[in-house]
């Protein structure tokens, strides 16, 4: 495609200030809804090329239904017996919004605010032009993440970088339906988060155990250089302790559900006394123990040292209650323990990606696991940055860090309230100062709190078909226009919709292929069903189960 | 060649020629002087014309309805009253889309200057029709949208017909008259079927 020959002319203006719409032959089949064409203007004494894209297509010439009701006979050949004898009758009325020229200075689009005039030639942007300007950052370069390519043009033509220094400051989500290609965005994301242009400390909370093939990263290739070789960690559920004193009243509570009101004033009362307890005899109010608690529970219960009333014990069956179910929930959790739990430093560190995979963890210890490394993270990044723990310390984290959350919506959900959501607010709305950033993945937006997804200035946007899904990402991604949303249905597998901070205009993407194996593939059922048979001592095909009736005869031939 | 003179209008661009016959002027015109389609001359005076466009062909015959027994049979009337004879003649309807000037400048569209009664109407000889269609190197069919506005029958066939001479005559813009000559094909061979614009 030649990009000095118009491929279209303006007609007229679309439904709202920014659209406008075009007329053009497309012999070529180019113009597909997403891509970009360029109008030259003259903005304030500068010719400048002004970027619009596509966003709608509708064939301009309709034969009429009779020619069309034969479908063995061209209807071009039925408009020749009347005597029409034109080639190409093809043309499209296509509808562009516009996005303005680039500003090398300001590094952004601007918007003229002035569509262009009608019967203005319009052209095919050229590829190095898109790969300039629509993206932040240049692959490879330190900061960039290089996802894809842009999907209107041929595969890897339009190379497509995010800037990652807005992904890891002001948070990312990546909503998708099952199948429709988020694990695998993510493990790109993942992939160029490891690469030695960007070297990042980088968790990630995996509840499904489908990360773990993100080890081999290590010593491959793409990833190695001189000085530089990603470190991948697996932790499995076994591998990562929660320190029970960690546990604030309100995860206690919330470990152990439906409390009476007795219970939780017994069991607010017992927390706050072991806490205090532990801060004047080991310096620190998180080193209790769970034993501790339970002694402290039972002295309630029995009334012998009470604060403020008479010796009784009225709470003592209260108590035993508390003590049997926090025997039952945190004693025989192996998430929990007393003195232990994984240093801040192993789990983030320049270079590492930490693989937290939860899959055999009752979900309830999940969101409290997430709840606690959150605000473990969030309160090691604040004192580290306000200077009030130094070196040695386990709260030092002298660094940036990112912690992407598969099935977001289990942590932040919509309609429940659940310990997580509210740690994963504040780190959304106040981890950008100090360099700790989150990045939610959900397969159910609708299920997902919105302010939660608000926060997340970039998105990635795969196929979404529900439409309340829709409606909530409608409602939480203000950058992604009503026409690029309409898009959502029919994305399909690897196609993503780029928005926010991290590009400079909502993008169409194929996704690039991962340099690791995937490790989220669904099981072929079908195949696995028929390896069952071909095993020894199974039933083989054709041997007739017992008792059926003839008519099934025939299946089994 | 000659092809006839007005004999009356319609309107002010809508004439009506009478093409001369047989026994009328020394050389006849042929049919194909005054096809549909033809670009003709209309005398204003020795260097002035309007450019005129064969849009319609009536036959006139006032003996038709007549269909009671004649006293005189034709060979008398031949003696007796030649006139009777020359009634028949054949009405070509002519509209004019553009004048010349007498310093040669040619106007495309509705003339400023009307034609007399009797005015001679002459074929256009190809080198003036692609004058008339050329400013500079620009092809020009500014009459065209005049005509389509009337909204008859004949114009898209007209029209057409045009586009298909204009071809042979200007090849250098045949790009342009193909985009044309699509367009009114669509509009003449489709539309009118139930096609969408």
């Amino acid at each position: 495609m030649n990009a000095e020959r118009p491929i279209g002319l303006t007609k007229g203006p679309g439904e709202t200030q920014h659209e406008f719409t075009f007329v053009s032959p497309d012999r070529e089949d180019v113009l597909k809804v997403g891509e970009f064409v360029l109008h030259r203007a003259e903005i304030d004494g500068q010719e400048r090329q002004v970027l619009s894209r596509v966003t709608a297509r509708a064939p301009l010439r309709l034969y009429p239904d009779g020619f069309l009701a034969a479908p063995e006979i061209d209807p071009n050949d039925v408009a020749a017996v009347f005597g029409y004898g034109g080639t190409s009758h093809e043309r499209f009325e296509l509808t562009a919004a516009v996005i303005g020229y680039y500003d090398e200075r300001l590094g952004d689009f601007i918007n003229p605010r002035i569509p262009p005039r009608a019967g203005r030639p319009l052209y095919l942007a050229p590829d190095d032009l898109l790969s300039a300007v629509l993206s932040k950052a240049t692959a490879g370069e330190q900061g960039a993440a290089h996802i894809g390519s842009l999907l209107s043009r041929e595969r890897g033509r339009v190379p497509l970088a995010l800037d990652l220094r807005a992904v890891t400051s002001t948070h990312m989500a990546i909503i998708a339906n099952t199948g429709a290609g988020k694990s695998y965005l993510a493990a790109v994301l993942l992939e160029e988060l490891m690469k030695p242009n960007n070297r990042a400390a980088v968790l990630i909370v995996d509840p499904h155990g489908e990360y773990g093939t993100l080890a081999e990263m290590m010593g491959h290739e793409a990833f190695v250089e001189a000085d530089y070789s990603p470190d991948v960690r697996v932790f499995r559920p076994g591998d990562v302790k929660v320190r029970t004193a960690g546990l604030t009243i309100g995860d206690l509570s919330y470990l152990l559900p439906n409390l009476s009101e007795r219970m939780e004033y017994l069991l607010r009362r017992a927390h706050r006394d072991v806490t205090r307890d532990s801060l004047q005899e080991k310096g620190k109010p998180d080193r209790w123990t769970v034993a501790e608690l339970q002694i402290r529970l039972r002295q309630l219960g029995e009334g012998g040292d009470s604060e403020d009333e008479a010796p009784d014990d009225r709470y003592a069956g209260t108590a035993d209650a508390l003590i049997w179910r926090l025997e039952s929930v945190i004693k025989g959790a192996a998430i929990f323990d007393d003195f232990e739990h994984l240093d801040l430093a192993e789990l983030f560190r320049p270079g590492r990606c930490s693989v937290l995979q939860l899959d055999e963890v009752d979900s309830r210890q999940q969101q409290i696991m997430v709840a606690t490394l959150l605000r473990r993270a969030f309160r090691a990044r604040t004192q580290t940055e306000k200077g009030a723990v130094g070196e040695g310390d386990e709260l030092y984290l002298p660094y940036p860090v990112f912690i992407l959350i598969e099935e977001a919506h289990h942590f932040a959900p919509a309609a429940a309230d659940v310990v997580s959501t509210q740690v994963l607010k504040q780190v959304l709305s106040e981890g950008r100062k100090f360099g700790l950033a989150v990045g939610l993945i959900s397969q159910r937006p609708g299920r997902l709190d919105p302010d939660a997804l608000s926060q997340c200035n970039t998105q990635f946007l795969l196929r979404i078909v529900n439409p309340i899904d829709q409606a909530r990402v409608a409602e939480s991604v203000e950058t992604v226009g009503r026409e690029l949303l309409r898009e959502l249905p029919a994305l399909t597998k690897g196609q993503v919709i780029v928005a926010g901070e991290a590009v400079n205009t909502p993008v169409l993407c194929r996704v690039r292929s991962r340099h690791t194996p995937h490790g989220a593939e669904s099981p072929d059922a079908p195949a696995l069903w028929h390896r069952w048979f071909s095993g020894s001592g199974k039933r083989r095909k054709g041997a007739r189960p017992a008792g059926r009736y003839d008519d099934e005869e025939k299946l089994y031939k | 060649m000659i092809v006839g003179k007005i004999i009356q209008s319609n309107a002010h661009n809508d004439y009506v020629c009478q093409v001369y016959q047989r026994d009328e002027v020394e050389n006849p015109p042929a049919r194909e002087d005054y096809a549909f389609g033809r670009f003709v001359r209309i005398r204003l005076d020795d260097d002035r014309a309007l450019v005129g466009l064969v849009y319609d062909t009536r036959l006139f015959n006032p003996e038709f309805g007549r269909l009671g027994p004649r006293l005189s049979p034709q060979e008398d009337l031949q003696v007796f009253a030649p006139d009777y004879l020359r009634e028949k003649a054949t009405l070509i309807g002519i509209a004019a889309v553009g004048s010349i000037e007498s310093d040669g400048t040619i106007r495309q569209g509705m003339p400023e200057l009307a034609a007399d009664t009797d005015a001679l109407v002459e074929r256009m000889p190809d080198e003036d029709i692609r004058a008339f269609h050329l400013e500079g190197e620009a092809l020009r069919l500014a009459y065209a949208p005049g005509l389509l506005a009337s909204e008859s029958p004949h114009v898209l066939p007209l029209i057409l017909n045009v586009l298909a001479r204009l071809a042979v005559l200007l090849p250098e813009q045949a790009a342009m008259l193909a985009l044309l000559e699509d367009d009114v094909q669509w509009k003449a061979a489709v539309a009118p079927l139930g096609g969408e614009r």
